[in-house]
């Protein structure tokens, strides 16, 4: 087997094994608030087991995207010398590593909603928009990374070991880099959702700050694709 | 891969070291900056009537917690351009 071929199905592992990691987690945390808030207000399940639902949907998302990136890595036909291979394993570090911040950071959210709908079923509708849209933008960190991923898979590198040294470091800034922000995101939506669940009529002012909040945890990320894509346009 | 001067490796390294530096010096400020933003979203629950005063603390907070950040940027574009 040629080594592109071999570099190609070693990526696919990489990145659904890591890429799994950040969204179990993340749904695991919004199902365990669910059930404790569940033994508290028996009465408000329904509520409860939709959001939960709901929320863990939207976490899955970040490993999903790890597993469409490994099925075009395992399924290609791989044309390419051995400088060719190298660019699949940085794919694989990008979309792996990548997607472990989003898909914590998107439980965190989901947490918060089941706590709030526990203290007060009648704010349901109100917890639900706030997480989708928290959710919605811890999620931009893999989208990034999933942004990252396809283009190394389509990139033509020219030979040379500076070469294969600069596609490897732009997987590992995005990848890596994509971990802190992802999180940071469900945080600052944890916290926003928290405090809807207590006093909703602050809705319009918290989801505001939530998104200046976010907006600049978000800084970081967009740094590590800067150089990722200067890692792999200008080199 | 024959034929590898000691330049090549140099640059090589050099690049790869500033994906790494990029990478793991993201990684703080984004969950730094994160918690900054949260209590703030936690305090602003509390006292909405106090918005302005929270929302300026929390971009200065997130200011200096994006140092770090920079810091790790500047280190990457030095070794991508100048190494």
């Amino acid at each position: 087997m040629e080594f592109a071929k071999l570099c190609s199905i070693f990526a696919a592992g990489l990145a659904m094994g890591l890429g799994a990691i950040g969204s179990a987690v993340g749904e695991g945390f919004i199902a365990m608030k669910a059930v404790q808030t569940m033994s508290r207000q028996p009465g408000s399940a329904g509520k409860i087991v939709r959001v939960m639902l709901i929320g863990q949907a939207v976490t899955e998302t970040a490993a999903i995207f790890a597993l469409v990136v490994s099925l075009i890595l395992m399924f290609q036909d791989v044309t390419g010398d051995f400088v060719k291979g190298f660019t699949f394993i940085a794919a694989g570090i990008a979309i792996g590593f990548g997607t472990i911040g989003s898909g914590f950071g998107a439980g965190l959210p989901g947490g918060a909603a089941c706590e709030g709908i526990g203290k007060q079923p009648e704010n349901a509708d109100v917890l639900t928009i706030n997480m989708l849209i928290g959710q919605a933008v811890s999620q931009t960190a893999t989208i990034f990374s999933l942004t990252i991923a396809l283009i190394l898979i389509m990139l033509e590198p020219r030979s040379g070991i500076v070469k294969i040294c600069s596609i490897l470091g732009a997987g590992c800034a995005i990848g890596f880099g994509a971990i802190g922000p992802g999180i940071g995101d469900g945080i600052v939506a944890r916290n926003a959702n928290l405090a809807i669940g207590k006093d909703p009529a602050n809705m319009g002012l918290l989801t505001r700050t939530m998104l200046i909040g976010q907006a600049v945890t978000e800084t970081t990320d967009i740094y590590s694709m800067v150089v990722s894509l200067i890692l792999i346009f200008v080199i | 891969m024959e034929g590898i001067t000691g330049q090549e490796l140099i640059k090589a390294l050099a690049l790869l070291a500033a994906g790494i530096a990029m990478g793991f010096g993201a990684i703080g400020p984004g969950i730094g900056e994160g918690f900054a933003a949260g209590k703030a979203c936690e305090s602003l629950g509390k006292r909405p009537d106090e918005a302005n005063l929270i929302t300026r603390t929390m971009l200065i907070g997130q200011a200096v917690s994006e140092t770090t950040g920079i810091y790790s940027l500047v280190v990457a574009l030095i070794l991508i351009f100048v190494v």
